[in-house]
């Protein structure tokens, strides 16, 4: 029984998550929801691999980035969304194979100044490439629904919870855990723990790749290099921490706060939101260090201790 | 080409001052500082204040560091201070997080207070050049080198000839060694962090006699924490030269490729020096 609640939990979220386009009319909202699903997706694959592998990657925007390309590029081009986003991810991959298995031999603080280093070269070279905004023609914007958008970005989004579900609570998971506690002991006990990074960092820019087509799919108009910016490399890391590395439930927790959190800023702060945001989120990072899922235990194990005696 | 060089040597310095301050706290604590570059862009700011109550940028510079010395002091206190017993780990991604944090607010913070516009600062004396053997040397350029070499002597003097350099290099090499031996860890990690800020004054003058804006921070971090890696982590003697040899490359290769591509250059050799020499160029040194 123990085993099956969280594919109940899962399939019950899903569900309910799959309603709103049905009722809700307004397009903000739904907008919302999609970014949600979005941020989601980018925080879960970042999460297999800096949150159970322990590789910390802020490179992130460029697997991101690549994957809005080639998706928009196919799909402008009348290829099927659905083969776009597989080949948007199949880019991410291919990028990720050049340039991030050389970043996997850097151990330590280097992984991630690397990886950085590796999305400032991407965002450079894209915005000298592509220098001017891409807009949709207007057969496309005539065409333009945001239920479909919607749909396909919760699908995404739970292929993405799902996939780091499974490899997780897999051998291949337990591998990646024992490299992320200590890599010289993983190794002694015969693990090789290069091929496992690389398979971890395969799958995880996989799915942001994804995530990158969603992007492309969902923008009526951007620059080519919008989805390269830094901020797509900190908005994972942000968004895992707050919920909780290493936990399947972080990313999806942390998402809702960050999104939720800078939404009513914005709406209600007006010009000081940036401010009230970044200093709440000192504020988490300082009394909360292993994030809110750690804060939920610890209010649990308070709860229990309450009712025991 | 000698005029290439010239120009990557000057702006290697600037390179090499700013990775000073992030060197120096990730040496001694660990941390990584992400807002460095904002409190540099801040420094520029309080540059621009004092200059337009008619003090030149230079002289303003004592001032203006013993604020960034100060506030870097209070905000050791009000947040970084309290990752001190963290694991190495955890005190670099912690301190990552806050930083962001902090760079977010001082960023937002900057453009309310004096909006998004870029900004500059433009003495009498900005476009002068000295010309020797034929090849011209901005002057702000060179009374920028010659203070950040100053700084680096004085640094330098600090660590090696006094007390509180050998409690600095102690707690650099192991916390709770450096503890058991009577150093005061907390106080020696508060006093460097406020110096690193404080650091931040000498580039904050010749950025802001270049150009500004409230959001550019982040990128001159960039410059600063690739040369950090390009010279060791830990290796505070190596930051310098390293800082002139990534203006160098640069300069050289906007001869030969163009402007545009001039940050790419820069980072492909990063990452290139960082496959061959994963422990950085310069050989690791105490501290």
């Amino acid at each position: 029984m123990k085993k099956g609640k969280p594919y109940i939990g899962f399939c019950v979220g899903l569900l309910l998550l799959a309603m709103p386009p049905l009722f809700v009319r307004s397009e903000y909202v739904l907008n919302l929801f999609l970014m949600y699903f979005l941020y989601v997706i980018i925080a879960q694959s970042w999460n297999l691999l800096g949150g159970f592998t322990g590789q910390v990657s802020l490179g992130h925007s460029a697997f991101f980035g690549i994957g809005a390309i080639v998706t928009r590029l196919l799909w402008t081009a009348d290829v099927p969304i659905i083969v776009a986003l597989i080949a948007g991810g199949a880019g991410a991959v291919l990028l990720a194979a050049i340039v991030g298995i050389p970043c996997l031999r850097m151990r330590s603080a280097y992984f991630p100044i690397g990886t950085l280093a590796l999305a400032m070269i991407a965002q450079i070279t894209v915005g000298n490439l592509f220098p001017v905004p891409g807009s949709l023609s207007s057969d496309y914007l005539a065409g333009y629904k945001i239920s479909s958008r919607y749909y396909i970005a919760l699908a995404v989004a739970a292929l993405t919870v799902a996939v780091v579900y499974r490899i997780v609570h897999s051998r291949i998971g337990l591998a990646l855990v024992g490299i992320r506690d200590d890599e010289a002991a993983a190794e002694a006990m015969g693990v090789r723990t290069f091929r496992y990074k690389i398979f971890s960092l395969m799958v995880s820019s996989a799915l942001v790749g994804m995530g990158g087509g969603i992007f492309a799919y969902h923008q009526v108009s951007y620059y080519y290099y919008a989805p390269f910016e830094l901020s797509w490399s900190f908005l994972p890391t942000l968004t895992t921490f707050i919920g909780g590395l290493g936990t399947i439930a972080g990313p999806i927790v942390g998402a809702a706060c960050f999104l939720g959190l800078s939404e009513i800023f914005a709406i209600t702060l007006g010009e000081i939101h940036m401010l009230v945001f970044a200093f709440t989120f000192i504020l988490v990072v300082l009394f909360a260090p292993g994030g809110l899922m750690s804060v939920s235990a610890k209010v649990r194990g308070l709860v229990l201790k309450l009712v025991g005696r | 080409m000698g005029q290439t060089i010239v120009y990557g040597i000057l702006n290697g310095a600037l390179y090499g001052i700013i990775a000073l301050g992030i060197a120096l706290v990730f040496g001694v604590m660990r941390y990584l500082n992400l807002a460095q570059g904002s409190l540099i862009i801040l420094g520029s700011y309080g540059i621009l204040f004092f200059f337009h109550l008619g003090i030149d940028p230079f002289a303003s510079m004592p001032f203006v560091g013993l604020l960034l010395f100060l506030l870097g002091g209070a905000l050791f206190r009000a947040s970084f201070g309290r990752l001190i017993a963290f694991p190495e780990g955890a005190k670099i991604k912690n301190s990552l997080l806050i930083s962001f944090g902090m760079m977010l607010f001082i960023d937002s913070l900057a453009t309310l207070l004096w909006t998004g516009d870029e900004r500059s600062i433009t003495p009498v004396y900005s476009g002068w050049t000295l010309g020797v053997f034929g090849l011209r040397f901005p002057f702000i350029g060179c009374v920028g080198l010659a203070s950040a070499l100053a700084v680096i002597v004085v640094l330098h003097l600090l660590l090696s000839r006094t007390y509180f350099g050998k409690s600095i290099m102690a707690v650099s090499q192991d916390h709770e060694a450096a503890s058991l031996m009577g150093v005061n860890v907390n106080y020696t990690c508060l006093i460097s962090f406020a110096i690193s800020v404080g650091l931040a004054t000498v580039p904050a003058v010749l950025i802001g006699l270049k150009s500004f804006s409230p959001t550019v921070g982040i990128q001159w971090f960039n410059k600063g924490i690739i040369v950090v890696m390009l010279s060791g982590i830990g290796n505070i003697y190596g930051v310098f030269p390293a800082g002139l040899f990534l203006g160098i490359m640069e300069a050289i290769s906007v001869y030969f490729f163009g402007a545009p591509y001039r940050e790419v250059t820069g980072l492909v050799v990063f990452v290139l020096v960082m496959i061959v020499f994963p422990k950085g160029l310069f050989k690791r040194q105490e501290l």
